[in-house]
């Protein structure tokens, strides 16, 4: 377990973090100038805090009150950077035995053929890291920092240099090292997706302040998150029950209290239950059945509050067995005639819903 | 082709000129590791200094040395007591050269040691590496091209190095005659030209060889 608690200064605010980090996966997300890079160097020991502890374990790899400060190549933590920091001078396996040939063979957890399998990179290895392409580039750095035994791995957005195509190679890579390997990972990223496709707990850090620190949906939709979302984040969260996912169709049918949904296909055991993000923008209010669309999803139910939420723009909650919020605006409110009390259809299109993580 | 006399001065000059960059090396790694990586009082100050000799007239520098390694110089009696002459000896040839080399090689080594990139460093000690073995395994190896050229620079001051050595160590024929030193004492001889033609010509294609020995190596190291 990380234990971090620490203060330290920066140009315009403060880093003041207290956090525990249980899960064997946790994301930091947080706007570009959070803070989330500066807490990783801290964390490595590339960078010292002004006060405070850290520790992994029983292990304290800094204290101010204590007067610890382990340098980085003794903290045991891995590090893989935004950009993948090959040594331009070493071939690829030279790169990647870089920390291992550092270790006493007793410390290394990982042989070299399982990592080079693993990420699949054995042709590579005797070419020069000029001559590797982003995506390969980033493996080779992964598959280095893996070597090195690491029992923390920090992760700094290690996909943010890479094109959306190359991004989705890569993260089974990171699915991989998180479920066989085993390794504790701390993911820095500000994509929302790329944080749920790995884990569900997540760090929310703002100006250097943890706002909220758990499973993301439940956090989501705390009204100190919301914004830091931005068009990531979602007014709404359910949870589902899958009931079949037929493979080929493109997605699984759930329950969602007593009604259906269609939702995209999930490769999960029968009855296994599921978060489910959906934003309020993405719902369309209907009040007839509806017939002749291309919408999958209508869940029915009255509506329990209308409530203005910003210029022209109303929050209708409708209880389908749950409460969900649905944005329409002003005009669309009068046209409809809509008021408390009234059934109306919530039309919901099937990619329109997040998947989040199963619910344990 | 060469007589005795000049084939002495051409060995002397090469021992002087390897001496040169055999002792500006090290320490300009040192110094150039210290001013591209590390802030610290007065480092503008020690900056300046190593870069005094580019600017001193090459006599002044000489005569610095001399009254600082002279009999009666503050290092004299140290050295004295090591059993380390320097006056009239090539040894003396080396420090002379030295000094004026080193703010050329010092800046060199310092450019390519800047333009590493740090994260590079930070991603080694992530791996395990301590400072040291990060500064062998990393810095260095990415710097040796800074270094090449420092090198070949020190080496081409030594040989042209005239004004500080003639005053630090004066102009003795098989001690601390070296090239610039020969030439311009045959030339002040009636019959000295064609010796000083000679070593004019020996003194060109060292240089040109030097030159094209350095462009091969780092190419062959940018390639690698």
């Amino acid at each position: 377990m990380l234990r971090i608690h620490l203060e330290h200064a920066l140009a315009d605010f403060a880093l003041s973090v207290d956090l525990q980090c249980r899960y064997p996966t946790t994301a930091l997300y947080g706007p570009s100038g959070a803070g989330k890079t500066t807490l990783l160097h801290i964390i490595a020991g590339l960078l010292r805090p002004d006060r405070g502890e850290i520790s992994v374990g029983d292990d304290v790899l800094f204290s101010s009150q204590r007067g610890i400060d382990q340098p980085p190549e003794a903290r045991g933590i891995g590090y893989v950077f935004q950009r993948d920091l090959l040594f331009p001078h070493l071939s690829v396996e030279r790169n990647l035995r870089y920390g291992y040939d550092l270790l006493p063979s007793t410390a290394r957890r990982f042989a070299i053929h399982q990592i080079v399998e693993l990420l699949e990179i054995g042709s590579l290895l005797k070419r020069s890291p000029a001559h590797l392409s982003g995506g390969e580039r980033q493996r080779v750095a992964l598959g280095r920092a893996l070597l090195s035994s690491p029992r923390l791995l920090l992760m700094d957005e290690p996909l943010a240099a890479l094109d959306q195509g190359l991004k989705s190679r890569i993260i089974p890579y990171l699915r991989h090292i998180r479920t066989e390997l085993e390794i504790p990972m701390l993911y820095v990223s500000h994509s929302v997706a790329e944080i749920l496709e790995l884990t569900g707990q997540v760090i929310m850090l703002d100006r250097g302040q943890v706002l909220a620190h758990g499973d993301f949906f439940r956090i989501a939709t705390e009204p100190g998150v919301l914004p830091l979302l931005g068009e990531h984040g979602f007014e709404n969260v359910l949870q589902v029950e899958l009931l079949e996912s037929p493979s080929g169709a493109g997605f699984s049918r759930a329950r969602c209290g007593a009604q259906e949904l269609k939702i995209p296909h999930v490769e999960q055991p029968v009855g296994q239950r599921i978060f489910i993000g959906l934003r309020a923008d993405d719902i369309i209010l209907s009040r007839r059945s509806p017939d002749g669309l291309s919408i999958r999803n209508a869940l029915r139910g009255p509506i329990a509050q209308i409530a203005p939420v910003e210029e022209g723009a109303y929050l209708v909650y409708v209880d389908v067995g749950r409460r969900i919020a649905a944005k329409i605006t002003g005009e669309a409110l009068g046209e409809l005639a809509l008021e408390e009390g009234q059934e109306v259809f919530c039309l919901i299109k099937t990619n329109a819903l997040r998947l989040g993580p199963r619910v344990d | 082709m060469l007589s005795p006399e000049e084939w002495d001065v051409l060995s002397l000059s090469l021992r002087v000129a390897l001496g040169c960059v055999a002792i500006t090396l090290p320490p300009a790694v040192a110094l150039g590791w210290l001013l591209a990586r590390r802030d610290f009082p007065f480092k503008v100050l020690l900056d300046g200094l190593c870069h005094l000799p580019l600017v001193l007239p090459p006599v002044v520098t000489g005569y610095l040395l001399l009254l600082l390694f002279g009999r009666r110089g503050p290092l004299g009696p140290t050295l004295d007591a090591l059993g380390i002459a320097l006056a009239f000896d090539w040894k003396g040839a080396v420090i002379a050269s030295a000094v004026v080399a080193f703010p050329l090689v010092l800046r060199s080594v310092r450019l390519s040691i800047e333009e590493i990139d740090p994260q590079l460093e930070r991603a080694a000690r992530t791996l395990g590496a301590s400072k040291w073995r990060t500064f062998c395994t990393i810095t260095l190896p990415l710097s040796l091209p800074g270094l090449l050229v420092g090198a070949l620079l020190a080496f081409a001051r030594s040989l042209g190095e005239f004004g500080a050595t003639i005053t630090f160590v004066s102009n003795i024929a098989g001690q601390t005659r070296t090239l610039p030193a020969a030439i311009y004492t045959y030339l002040n001889q009636p019959d000295g030209e064609a010796a000083a033609a000679r070593l004019v010509v020996v003194s060109v294609a060292i240089a040109l060889a030097a030159l094209v020995a350095s462009e091969w190596a780092s190419r062959r190291m940018r390639r690698s």
